[in-house]
């Protein structure tokens, strides 16, 4: 990367390593804190113009690094004209924001908070206008998004801000969302994601037949970003935010993103009709609409945001126009609309700080208190309004000439009639914001006695101010930039004169007219303000409103039905998706002949699934009592695995057989404190449906077994086979495969396994605390209890057979990579022998006895695992790649010792820990439903009660 | 395999398939619980033991090794045939009887389903 190319993701990534400053430097106070957000801005701000010069001779600087190259996603960035124009106005009006924020934001603000925020923005803003890669565009673009959200929420306590920010979000995010469709049809219609080959290739895209899809698409992003009509609404409604955040984000960032993006697609999207009516006519209604508005509103904030909106249709109408000199215009424009609307915002921000109020109608007079604040005010206003002298008139001229030569379906007169009016409503709300707050009699009745702010608060707005009068004297000066911009949005090599004076053009007349029309309409504020307020007005908040609410009820009414609580319906939806699909691929494909036949059925192997039927049978009709479900479930359990052991699977049935008893040991406990019968749930229609459901899925597992066991398919096992004791160093297969081949898999369980038990032991305790736990304590469970709880034949057999059940786990656990066993079964029968002693003594009598603590055990077991795994790392291996060698100690055969039986430890550690831990969780219940702790491990010990001879003794 | 071996094989497995049916048979046929647990133990003991020792015969006579598996399972059998019995009857004491309907008990310490356990000294 070059060096200039480092610079540039510097630029990228400073903002993002800022915004962790401010939150740890409020604590060395509120300057600190401020000081530490600008330091970053600052240092971007230096980097972009060492980068500027080069920039502006025309040249593009260029950062790539590969991110998801598969994805077409890279981290790369480029910097044009018009990336440098938005890259330094983030920069430079982000500064000035946050040497205002110092003064305005109260003490009970959260500084830190706000500055972290705003940092984060800043980044998002940046990487919109730098990215050379629309997926990575796409990214900080719905970052902007959430991060506005954050800074118009800033003030958590206040509804209105809470509301704003969401709506906010809503918009454009859902519009985020429809670009992300534009986005990725253009990159599959150029076959490239990166803006440079995007921006190349405009005409294979207009030319494409998904231009006008991605083209709506596009515009719906950029559009409800930019706030165009009719997704203006949010933007009023985000001026909740505190004057800092509106500031920024409708003066320089967030709403010219929208601008920004479709200066950006320029040379890809424009020159078409469709541009040019769905943007143009766009942006002229909501310049119209915006400032009419904007005349009527009292909120001063209210005022400059729907000015904000009329101006942004403004720039939309510029853009639409499709003409180079309109491009011009538009970026002259982008600049001024900056200078003056971040001025007037804090202006509107300071006079709420001292006054207390926003409201138009209660202020007036301020030009006697506030000299300073009404000097910047004022020039900023006249700039907006169009006043010469001021660069909003040279941009607005420029816009007037454009608009007065443009036909609209052929009428020559719509275009331009509608500009001047847009602008003479700009000039009535302009004149009215200078009037109606500043001119005028002092008043008695403020809120607040006001007076000019410290010289902090005003300085940020009086740059600005200075910087309208600047461009508007001397307009060459920012000649360069506008012709760097401009060249990069069109592509051509514009050399635009930027003058004050352009002769007695129609513009002039425009202007002309626009003016005295404004003042003119000021002096009849007072009616038309009855006239409109009497008048129906279609308000965009109760819609929108209306409109979400609709959405959360249609969400509501598709998740209550298919997510309404009772398994039976989840289960009944997945069981038909799934007949469904496989009678799909069923259909879709059909059948090869068979090319195997059946094999005779041995009268012993009849009977056995004679059975198993019937006891498949008799569980259905009997499943409303649970203990007899229970004793079928078994019988079930003990037939299946007699089967896995006919059809040569000793593992499974290994598995199966301590699976099944853990299993009815933990039911039948957890019965206990159930009730013993389940009553009738579902209705006669109900249980056909899901009879209908059960046949259909149980007839379609067991045919799909059918017709595979009828053919000879290619499978994976003959590879297990060949390569598992050359690769895996093991004889039994099954194993092998469980910790080599799959590892990886069975990894996952086990994690899987000790995240259940975990979470059993966390449902357990919310039960302990919710309703049930009620009825647990009401419920007397002592009447059906035999008064010996522990019987000594059960203690004593039960240590017999501990440590038999333990050299029996121990041996499976060893055996298990070459002959039927290993971890997983070794787990289930120690644990086994363990809960036979629970089971005998009781719960906190052996649980005294035992040294390692079962949430432990899962942890060791998936970390002994997962070290095995890694250990293979260190030999320059794969995870979990397995080795193995063979050992001869004197007095025993010759052995295999393989990792991969560290790694079956660590299996045996987790399911030990797993079933323990549930053991212990229902146990845990037992106890709060008050069964008491025995401190004997049998209720009577011949050798050890008190006898009478003793008593008396 | 030599006949002496074939005739014990075979007479086990008789002895045992009767004492099977026997356990079956009054499995069904005995009404109370408590009888009813009379009934398999013919089928635990002499109905499996038969199998056992015909299994131990027919693979010394067949391999010439003397199979243990068969002790394994008959200690195991031993073990839990009587805790099975001792809790099934338990199980039905506590469920269907009250303590004034049984006799009282002729040791020293009553009923250990409905009685309390004797006081037990903590030190041993």
């Amino acid at each position: 990367m070059s060096h200039e190319g480092t610079l540039l993701f510097l630029i990228a990534v400073l903002p993002f390593v800022g915004a962790l400053l401010p939150g740890l430097m409020i604590r060395a106070g509120r300057t600190v804190c401020a000081v530490s957000t600008a330091v970053p801005t600052l240092l971007a701000l230096i980097m972009l113009l060492v980068l500027a010069p080069a920039v502006l001779r025309g040249e593009v600087v260029q950062a790539n690094i590969d991110w998801l190259p598969q994805l077409g996603l890279s981290a790369s960035f480029f910097l044009d004209g018009l990336g440098l124009l938005f890259a330094a106005m983030i920069l430079g009006v982000g500064l000035l924001i946050t040497l205002y924020a110092r003064f305005y934001l109260s003490g009970d603000d959260p500084m830190g908070q706000f500055y972290t925020y705003l940092l984060l923005f800043q980044g998002a803003m940046l990487g919109i206008v730098i990215s050379d890669n629309i997926l990575l565009l796409l990214i900080f673009w719905e970052l902007t998004s959430l991060s506005s959200f954050l800074l118009i929420g800033y003030w958590k306590h206040l509804p209105e801000g809470r509301q704003g920010a969401r709506m906010a979000l809503a918009v454009t995010g859902s519009g985020g969302l429809a670009m992300i469709a534009g986005m990725l049809i253009l990159g599959s219609v150029v076959g490239s994601y990166n803006l440079t080959d995007i921006l190349q290739a405009g005409d294979a895209i207009r030319a494409s037949e998904w231009y006008l899809p991605a083209l709506i698409l596009i515009l719906l992003g950029a559009f409800t970003k930019s706030a165009q009509f009719p997704f203006h609404f949010w933007l009023p409604h985000a001026m909740a935010a505190p004057t800092p955040v509106s500031a920024y984000l409708h003066s320089a960032t967030m709403v010219k993103a929208g601008v920004f993006l479709m200066a950006r697609m320029w040379p890809a999207l424009a020159g078409t009709d469709a541009w040019f009516y769905i943007v143009a006519t766009t942006g002229l209604i909501t310049m119209v609409i915006g400032a009419l508005i904007a005349l009527f509103k009292d909120d001063l904030k209210a005022l400059l945001a729907f000015s904000t909106v009329s101006h942004l249709g403004l720039l939309t109408m510029l853009l639409g126009f499709g003409t180079e000199a309109a491009a011009v215009a538009a970026v002259f424009h982008i600049i001024n609309h900056l200078t003056f609307k971040a001025a007037l915002f804090m202006t509107a921000g300071i006079v709420d700080h001292e006054t207390h109020t926003r409201d138009i109608k209660r202020l007036g007079g301020l030009r006697h208190l506030m000299p300073v604040t009404f000097l910047i005010g004022t020039v900023a206003a006249l700039s907006m309004a169009g006043i010469p002298l001021f660069n909003g008139f040279l941009s607005k001229e420029m816009m007037l000439e454009e608009a007065s030569h443009t036909d609209w379906f052929g009428s020559p007169y719509a275009v331009p009639i509608l500009a001047t009016i847009g602008a003479l409503l700009s000039v009535a709300y302009s004149f009215r914001f200078v009037s109606h707050v500043f001119l005028g009699p002092k008043r008695e009745d403020y809120p607040n006695a006001p007076h000019d702010p410290p010289f902090g608060m005003w300085a940020a707005p009086a740059i600005l101010a200075f910087l309208v009068i600047v461009i508007g004297v001397a307009p060459f000066l920012a000649e360069g930039i506008v012709t760097a911009a401009a060249n990069a949005i069109t592509g051509a090599d514009l050399h635009p004169h930027l003058k004050i004076w352009h002769g007695v053009t129609p513009a002039l007349w425009m202007s002309i007219v626009a003016v005295l029309g404004g003042a003119v309409l000021l002096t009849l504020h007072r009616p038309l303000d009855r006239a409109w307020i009497s008048a129906p007005r279609p308000e965009a908040k109760p819609m929108f409103d209306g409109l979400v609410a609709a959405l959360v009820a249609a969400s509501r009414w598709i998740t209550d039905i298919s997510h309404n609580g009772a398994i039976s319906r989840y289960l009944a939806i997945f069981t038909i998706t799934s007949v469904l699909l496989g009678f799909a691929a069923y259909s879709g494909s059909g059948l090869a002949m068979p090319t195997r036949g059946l094999l005779g059925v041995p009268p012993v192997i009849a009977v056995g699934w004679i059975m198993l039927i019937v006891a498949t049978v008799s569980i259905v009709v009997m499943h409303h009592y649970r203990f007899r479900a229970l004793t079928l479930l078994g019988i079930i359990g003990l037939s299946i695995s007699a089967g896995f052991a006919y059809l040569s699977a000793p593992d499974l049935a290994l598995t199966q057989i301590s699976v099944e008893t853990v299993t009815i040991m933990l039911l039948l406990l957890a019965l206990h404190f159930l009730p013993k019968v389940t009553p009738k749930e579902s209705a006669i229609g109900l249980r056909i449906r899901d009879g209908i459901i059960a046949l259909a899925a149980g007839g379609g597992v067991g045919s799909l077994a059918y017709a595979f066991m009828m053919r000879d398919i290619e499978t994976i096992s003959d590879y297990h086979i060949d390569n598992s004791y050359e690769g895996g160093g093991g004889t039994n297969v099954v194993n092998v495969i469980l910790v080599d081949f799959r590892g990886y898999d069975t990894y996952g369980e086990i994690i899987v396994l000790g995240i259940a038990g975990l979470v059993i032991y966390a449902l357990m305790h919310a039960l302990l605390d919710g309703p049930a736990a009620k009825r647990l304590k009401n419920t007397d469970y002592s009447q059906d209890r035999s008064r010996d709880r522990h019987p000594l034949m059960m203690v004593v057999v039960t240590r017999v057979l501990m440590p038999i059940a333990l050299v029996v786990g121990l041996y499976i656990f060893l055996r298990g990579h070459n002959q039927p066993g290993g971890g997983f079964v070794a787990g289930l029968v120690v644990a086994i022998a363990l809960l036979m002693q629970y089971m005998a003594s009781g719960f906190a009598w052996t649980q005294e006895r035992k040294k390692i603590e079962y949430h432990t055990m899962i942890g060791l077991g998936v970390l002994v695992a997962g070290l095995t795994g890694i250990g293979a790392w260190l030999l320059g291996q794969p995870f979990l790649t397995s080795a193995y060698t063979y050992v001869h100690l004197p007095p025993i055969e010759e052995f295999e010792l393989a990792t991969a039986m560290l790694f079956d430890l660590g299996v045996f550690l987790t399911v030990l820990g797993a079933v323990m831990l549930m053991l212990y969780s229902l146990s845990r219940i037992a106890r709060f439903a008050g069964e008491t702790v025995n401190v004997t491990p049998m209720d009577y010990d011949p050798g050890g009660y008190v006898t009478d001879e003793e008593a008396e003794r | 395999m030599n006949f002496v071996a074939e005739f014990l094989v075979s007479a086990a497995l008789i002895v045992s398939g009767i004492f099977g049916f026997v356990g079956s048979y009054g499995l069904l046929k005995l009404k109370h619980t408590l009888q009813r647990l009379h009934a398999p133990t013919k089928a635990t003991t002499l109905g499996v033991g038969g199998v056992l020792i015909a299994s131990m015969i027919f693979f010394y006579a067949d391999t010439g090794h003397i199979s243990v598996h068969e002790l394994l399972i008959t200690l195991f059998l031993f073990l839990t045939a009587p805790i099975t019995a001792n809790f099934i009857a338990k199980t039905h004491l506590a469920r269907n009887l009250r303590r004034n309907e049984l006799p009282e008990s002729t040791g020293d310490f009553g009923w250990s389903v409905y009685d309390d356990p004797p006081e037990t000294r903590l030190d041993t």
